[in-house]
């Protein structure tokens, strides 16, 4: 079983971009995990866990 | 018989237990377009199909009636298909012991899955495997002539699966599926997929593996598996994009390249009963 990937949800308070990264990748973005992918504005964090309803409306950083 | 060396298994993993129409509505939920999706796989190259159930609302089930629903629909509509079916045995967290189990006894697979230990599931909940379900599961699935496929998410469930080989629940030869990138698993790499090979290979000798990555790290999964010699999983339960931006149509598009990349590779994919003969299974 698995339930795919486990994301951490953001929404940027400069610009309004949702994003989200997989949690796996903490170590890979260090520091920069979390920050959006448009402006580089860290991410207000908004919630966890595998793919939520909404989760179309969030852009994957990788 | 022909030379097995360079087959590879394609397993697919049709549904799994989380993604909704809402990720994707082409995820196959209902009995119905479970069967049709499992022939459909069977097609295009897949030699297993890792199956798992939903009940009504979409959530995961270890309901034996819908096991049982669907693997009638599959015969019924489609006798010519001779896919090996997996049956997951944790579909649902909430499931008890005995319902996880009930659907191997009354419709014996050839396959079910045997999730070797316990973990935290997605920092939120727990995925209990406790010695007593795994003891008990392994000579079960024994007595039922049923081919526990081992999801390892770790090395220490490696480690877990040497420790009930040496107790005889388990049977050798084993057969394990490395799920890599879930959360409080091992991270999906390469250097990670090499270190869970390795660590099969020194407590498990003579055993066949298969891998799967969730998310980004699919494709450099499935590569890295085609590449050391093992098998693959592939499917919606793991990956409802495609791509990056880009979901997937259906789980046969899955397939469709997972066939592409064992050829260009320069092997060939295993069918059904090349499949049974690489994992020991009497059919």
């Amino acid at each position: 079983m698995s339930w795919g990937p486990c994301f951490m949800y953001y929404i940027c308070p400069q610009c309004g971009k949702k994003f989200k990264y997989a949690t796996d990748l903490i170590p890979e973005f260090g520091e920069a995990f979390g920050k959006c992918p448009a402006c580089g504005t860290m991410g207000a964090f908004e919630k966890e866990g595998a793919r939520t309803l909404d989760d179309l409306d969030y852009e994957e950083v990788e | 018989m022909a030379d097995l060396k360079n087959k590879r298994i394609i397993t697919v993993a049709l549904t799994g237990a989380w993604p909704k129409k809402e990720n994707n509505p082409n995820v196959p939920m209902t009995p119905a377009e479970i069967s049709e999706d499992i022939y459909d796989c069977w097609q295009a190259g897949a030699a297993v199909a890792h199956m798992h159930m939903r009940d009504d609302n979409g959530n995961g089930t270890m309901d034996v009636n819908k096991f049982r629903e669907t693997v009638e629909l599959l015969r019924k509509n489609h006798p010519d298909c001779d896919i090996v079916l997996n049956m997951t045995t944790s579909g649902d967290l909430n499931a008890t012991e005995e319902t996880r189990q009930i659907h191997l006894k009354e419709l014996r697979p050839e396959m079910g899955s045997y999730d070797c230990g316990s973990m935290n599931w997605m920092n939120s909940g727990l995925f209990i495997n406790s010695p007593k379900f795994l003891e008990e599961l392994g000579k079960n699935m024994q007595e039922w002539g049923v081919k526990p496929e081992i999801e390892a998410f770790d090395p220490g469930m490696i480690a877990n699966a040497a420790y009930y080989l040496k107790k005889g629940v388990l049977k050798a030869p084993l057969h394990f599926q490395f799920c890599m990138g879930c959360a409080n698993g091992i991270v999906g790499n390469t250097k990670n997929l090499v270190f869970m090979k390795e660590t099969m290979e020194s407590l498990c000798p003579g055993s066949t593996w298969s891998c799967f990555g969730v998310g980004h790290s699919a494709m450099e999964i499935m590569y890295a598996g085609i590449a050391m010699g093992g098998h693959i999983r592939v499917g919606m339960e793991d990956n409802v994009m495609y791509a990056k931006g880009q979901l997937a149509e259906s789980n046969r598009q899955f397939v469709e390249r997972a066939k592409r990349a064992i050829e260009e590779f320069g092997c060939q994919v295993a069918t059904p009963d090349e499949a049974r003969e690489i994992l020991s299974i009497q059919k």
